[in-house]
């Protein structure tokens, strides 16, 4: 009897974090930096996580990295390790949901794809695209 | 049968399907506990492809202790936008006791599903014992980066000298680079597996 409580319980408080992320929000996205198209293509990145991402950054670059593989909050810890040991990093967010990870940087500073790109498979990971922007 | 019971602690005690490789340069610390043994793992990760490691292992009924070196081997890893899918080669030698191992082991995940397998050939002093584990696993709610994320899972299992397969739920919860996974079966009573990544 004791273990079927006990069971109970832990379903209770699981569907109801289930429920909690299945909430939604609704937000005005009008003239954000997000509508921007960078090299000719428009950012496929969650619009309000976006705009959080960059609202208290000034004379920022915004290096917007989609990966392939990155489906598990425990394996991409590494992603926030590895970046945050580069100095020129003044933000990091990891997106699992869209498979984005975003990093500011200095307006001044120059954004080295390359080690962006050898850095996500230091995580087991793929990139498969990287688009700068200027803030 | 203390024979029988050391060799189901070190298979036991050894075999796990949390992330044998972490990212470059990364540390893992594992224990794992169950009513026939307790045992702690540390490895570290120097190249993407492989990752070196320490397993000391306590037998809690014959009171021994079994350090071993360890070796994981990345063989296949395949990333999607959605998914990733893992292959292993992992192999272990005894360096206080005559004892190897060598397995394979998988997986495949989405946010949302896991399946894993694991099978490994054991020999030491006087036995050779062969085990296969497969894991399911789902996701009941996709949690963002940084939450308390919840797998609930089945794992089943046979070796050859037990020959009788068991089947029981596992529950895995995780959250930053902590990590616990707890199974129940009433024939091998609680095993409790921690991680943490750093």
């Amino acid at each position: 009897m004791k273990n079927i409580l006990l069971l109970g319980l832990l379903f209770t408080s699981v569907f109801s974090q289930a429920a909690h992320h299945e909430m939604g929000h609704m937000h005005s996205h009008e003239g954000h930096m997000h509508e921007q198209m960078v090299e000719g293509k428009s950012l496929a990145v969650d619009p309000q996580r976006f705009d959080n991402f960059v609202a208290n950054l000034e004379n920022s670059k915004i290096a917007v990295i989609s990966v392939q593989g990155m489906v598990c909050d425990f394996c991409a810890r590494g992603i926030e390790k590895t970046f945050g040991k580069d100095t020129s990093v003044s933000k990091i967010d990891v997106d699992l949901a869209s498979g984005k990870v975003l990093l500011a940087y200095p307006a001044s500073a120059e954004i080295n794809r390359a080690d962006i790109a050898q850095k996500i498979l230091n995580n087991g990971l793929n990139t498969t695209d990287i688009q700068v922007l200027q803030q | 049968m203390k024979n029988l019971l050391i060799i189901i602690c070190l298979v036991l005690a050894s075999t796990s399907f949390g992330r044998p490789i972490s990212y470059v340069g990364g540390h893992t610390l594992m224990a794992n506990s169950s009513s026939q043994a307790d045992n702690i793992y540390w490895h570290y990760t120097p190249d993407i492809k492989y990752s070196l490691g320490v397993d000391y292992q306590k037998d809690k009924i014959s009171d021994e202790l079994f350090a071993s070196a360890r070796f994981t081997y990345l063989l296949n890893r395949k990333n999607t936008a959605t998914s990733q899918r893992n292959l292993y080669l992992k192999t272990g030698v005894g360096l206080n006791k005559d004892s190897h191992f060598y397995g394979l082991s998988g997986d495949w995940e989405t946010r949302r599903l896991f399946i894993g397998f694991s099978a490994k050939q054991q020999s030491g002093q006087g036995y050779d014992l062969f085990e296969q584990r497969v894991k399911l696993g789902i996701a009941p709610y996709l949690g963002d980066y940084g939450d308390l994320h919840t797998w609930l899972m089945v794992e089943t299992k046979k070796n050859d000298l037990d020959d009788q397969r068991i089947t029981y739920p596992v529950l895995r919860l995780f959250k930053g680079g902590a990590l616990i996974e707890v199974g129940y079966h009433r024939k091998t009573n609680w095993d409790v597996h921690l991680m943490y990544r750093f």
